[in-house]
């Protein structure tokens, strides 16, 4: 199953992981039971129609991940039971095994043999081909995808060669450890080569642990299990029901009433978490990261932040911490670019993040931001009014409105403006505003994941359009970097650098308290909740 | 009769056009469209494959011709193809009808079985004690917005039987108690609200005709209270509340968007709010016709019952 990557690598992950440690939780694990016993039907909130449909290629929600992940099989899997991913959770999935060769630059797979999609059709190389050649737009792709958001994933890949049934090898421009993350994402299914990629909109052939029974739109979706699924002995479940509750209040109700098992991921807030042990003690509620941050977008092309004293001043100016106490009643994480520890594995330790814009003691960072809009050359009696765009959502709203509260401290005057859902990230990606209030969630708890998405130049997510030929230079280093500590090191001064030049300051990351009831075993809530949805392993102790 | 009824047909016709026209205007006019809220939720937008699906889902037409193929698939007896689920409309709409329409009717029926009988109470017992409590439970309901009242109903029941009903729509087929149990709830929610209104319709609709020279005339030939104020005072004080129920019922259609979402029930209303927010414009399209067609159908009936109530309307 692990693959025979390089000695050196697997002995610097682990001692990372060591250094890393579990997530903690606030309440407990769901203790886990030495004899697993099959059937029933594991009941589970979903919090909107999924988007589109079990199309994951086509989104980037957990509203379809979470809902779509149990049809799907990648190549290689985070560890379910695991809660904190890393290269050293990564398990084969439709990979037997796989080998790093050629110094990093091929990645071979191994595939199993005998795997069947759900419509009877044998599972070769070919399938594997056909998704990340869709993934990649390579020329000559069987498939298309009408929304490719993960494009930029795959740019390092050069070909994908299927030279038998159960063979695939990745040939890369340069070295990138990363890639093997990005796989293990619950955003990398592989899709059938004979189902057309539009199809997936409506129904779900995949090889996953659980078949599509009924997908009643607005209503719910229903899975039941695979008989003929790869891993002998799993599912444990006979299926799965996901249902459609869009009032959050009827959501904490059904869960407190048990007619959800498992709440939504992400969905459940330190005081909602608090509310419903009080309400339901036997309810196991679990801390998990979402690998989802609030920030602070500003326009580097448009006045006044095209100047990087303004953009630095707003960063100092945001207290974070009272933000966190504010909008989160305590319940986010403080971190920059990368989560740090317990979060995440990439992020600057507690001292440093002190030093940087920001993250001191609020009345001398709110001084600093002052110093600087007046070296910018605006003064309390002539300040700068902008407008302060952000979705017309209640959890960007409450950010939002914490940051001109924030911002007028300093002298700029901002007024609120509410972006609809439909208009946001069109009006983001064109660049038409001046500051937002944004959340970006990334995939994988990876620097390439998110600073190639996020950061680079001419990617559609660089929504601030800031772009610096020597971070992307360090982007590029850090992620052919096969040494983990020297790569550290690099994803270190990139985030010391994007602070410095007030690049999209992340206030908070967010932190869901994943609630179960107990006879819910095996749900393990990961560090990012884009991955932990195939429960192939859970089962329900009736 | 027959020529009152083919005249409000036509015009009905007429409104129904109208409607179309303003429909399919306002939803062109809101900003942003579905390939927009696709690209939401991929998180980014890319211009060139924004058009190549506008191209693909037939948005790049002008809207005049949009407009006629609309039109034309109606007569058709087509309702086009949804742009979220890229299903055949009336395969989305159509599970979604009876649930509405049970709800409203649901819901009427506790309005008047509440409001009717509370309003003549009254009305007769004016400025009784009896009279005051009906005014205070009838503003009480105008007071509380039905959706707040059904998650307080949820709330209580979560709170105190641990129970909430089926989050899932169940049929009367598999298994009526529940169904019913799964209505009666936000019925009841949504028709306290209503019963409200009728109250206060009834209750002033009566006192004015109980001070009619025929009441006393009435009363003064010995007649009993029960014939009195059944047979002459509630006959003659029923038109303005056979008005309002009608008004009622229509707006029920499509105005039970928080009751449906706070009892996760799939209803017209609820699902016409989630296409709103896709600009998914043939579902809305259509949904809206619908409530066109219900409210002005609900107002044929109402101007139908006049009719049957009322001689003089039946002989003018």
């Amino acid at each position: 199953m692990r693959s025979r990557m390089l000695p050196s690598l697997v002995a610097l992950l682990a001692i990372l992981d060591v250094l890393v440690g579990g997530a903690p939780a606030i309440g407990q694990n769901p203790p886990a039971s030495p004899t697993p016993r099959s059937g029933g039907v594991l009941t589970l909130a979903q919090r909107e129609e999924t988007p589109q449909g079990f199309a994951i290629h086509e989104t980037s929600t957990v509203s379809t991940t979470w809902p779509a992940m149990p049809c799907f099989s990648n190549l290689v899997l985070f560890d379910p039971r695991k809660p904190q991913e890393s290269a050293d959770t990564v398990l084969g999935e439709l990979a037997e095994k796989w080998s790093w060769q050629d110094n990093y630059r091929n990645l071979v797979f191994f595939l199993r043999k005998g795997v069947k999609w759900h419509d009877g059709q044998p599972f070769t190389s070919k399938d594997v081909k056909f998704t990340f050649d869709m993934l990649r737009e390579a020329p000559d792709a069987q498939g298309k995808l009408r929304i490719n958001p993960r494009k930029d994933w795959y740019a390092n890949v050069v070909n994908v060669e299927a030279p038998d049934p159960s063979t695939v090898i990745f040939h890369l421009k340069r070295p990138q450890p990363s890639l093997l993350l990005m796989l293990a994402s619950g955003y990398t299914p592989i899709y059938a080569a004979h189902v057309p990629p539009a199809q997936y909109r409506t129904a779900c052939v995949g090889t996953g642990p659980y078949k599509l029974k009924e997908w009643r739109k607005g209503e719910f979706i229903e899975y039941v299990k695979n008989p003929d699924y790869f891993v002998k002995g799993r599912p444990y479940l006979d299926g799965l029901k996901y249902v459609i509750i869009k009032e959050r209040g009827t959501r904490v109700a059904a869960l407190q009433a048990g007619q959800v098992q498992a709440a939504f991921p992400g969905d459940t807030s330190k005081t909602a978490a608090e509310q419903l042990k009080k309400a339901v003690p036997q309810l196991v509620i679990t801390g998990a990261a979402e690998n989802v941050n609030e920030n602070v977008i500003m326009n580097t092309k448009k006045p006044p932040f095209d100047n990087v004293k303004v953009r630095l001043a707003v960063a100092h100016a945001i207290d974070r911490r009272a933000l966190n106490q504010a909008v989160h009643q305590g319940g986010a994480a403080i971190g920059v670019s990368m989560p740090s520890k317990p979060w995440g594995i990439w992020g600057p330790a507690e001292a440093t993040l002190a030093t940087l814009p920001g993250y001191g003691k609020p009345a001398e960072e709110k001084a600093r931001a002052k110093k600087l809009m007046a070296e910018a050359g605006h003064s309390p009696e002539k300040p700068v009014k902008v407008e302060i765009v952000t979705r017309a959502i209640a959890v960007y709203v409450d950010m939002a409105s914490f940051i001109v509260n924030e911002l007028k401290q300093i002298g700029i005057e901002a007024t609120l403006k509410q972006i609809e859902t439909a208009q946001w990230h069109a009006m983001a990606t064109r660049g038409e505003y001046q500051i937002g209030a944004n959340l970006t969630g990334i995939g994988i708890d990876d620097p390439d994941a998110n600073y190639y998405e996020n950061f680079a130049c001419n990617s559609p997510r660089n929504y601030t359009f800031y772009c610096n030929e020597q971070i992307a230079a360090m982007v590029d280093k850090q992620s052919g970097e096969i040494d983990p500590r020297k790569r550290l090191a690099i994803v270190l001064d990139i985030q010391k650098k994007l602070e410095e030049e007030g690049v999209r300051p992340t206030l908070d990351w967010r932190v869901d308290n994943f609630a179960q009831w107990p006879q819910v075993k095996n749900l393990v809530p990961h560090n990012n909740f884009y991955n932990y949805g195939r429960l192939q392993d859970v089962w329900v102790d009736k | 009769m027959k020529s009152y009824i083919a005249q409000r047909l036509v015009i009905a016709v007429l409104t129904l056009f109208g409607m179309s026209v303003v429909i399919f205007v306002l939803l062109r006019m809101a900003p942003g469209d579905i390939v927009d809220v696709l690209f939401s939720a991929a998180g980014y937008v890319n211009p060139s494959e924004k058009q190549a699906i506008l191209r693909e889902l037939g948005m790049d037409k002008p809207y005049w011709r949009q407009y006629v193929e609309w039109i034309t698939q109606i007569f058709h007896g087509d309702l086009g193809k949804s742009y979220r689920y890229d299903l055949p409309a009336w395969q989305i709409i159509r599970p979604l009808l009876p649930v509405t329409i049970e709800l409203a009717m649901l819901s009427t029926i506790v309005a008047v079985a509440l409001g009717v009988p509370t309003g003549i109470v009254s009305a007769v017992r004016q400025d009784g004690l009896l009279d005051y409590a009906m005014r205070v439970f009838s503003l009480a309901g105008l007071s509380m917005p039905s959706f707040w009242l059904g998650m307080v109903i949820i709330l209580a029941l979560v709170s105190w039987l641990a129970w909430i009903p089926p989050l899932t729509y169940v049929r009367p087929t598999e298994n009526f108690w529940l169904h019913a149990v799964q209505f009666m709830l936000p019925a009841l929610a949504v028709g306290y609200r209503s019963s409200a209104l009728i109250m206060r319709i009834t209750r002033s609709a009566m006192l004015e005709v109980l001070r009619e020279d025929y009441i006393r005339t009435a009363w003064a030939k010995g007649q009993g209270e029960w014939a009195v104020v059944w047979r002459h005072a509630l006959k003659n004080a029923i038109l303005p509340v056979v008005t309002v129920v009608g008004i009622e019922f229509a707006f029920l259609i499509g105005g039970l968007v928080v009751t449906e979402t706070v009892f996760n029930l799939p209803g017209v209303a609820r699902f016409l709010v989630e296409a709103i927010l896709w600009r998914d414009y043939p579902i809305v399209q259509n949904l809206v016709m619908f409530i066109a067609i219900v409210v002005i159908l609900s107002n044929l009936a109402v101007d139908l019952l006049y009719g049957l109530l009322d001689p003089r309307v039946r002989y003018a």
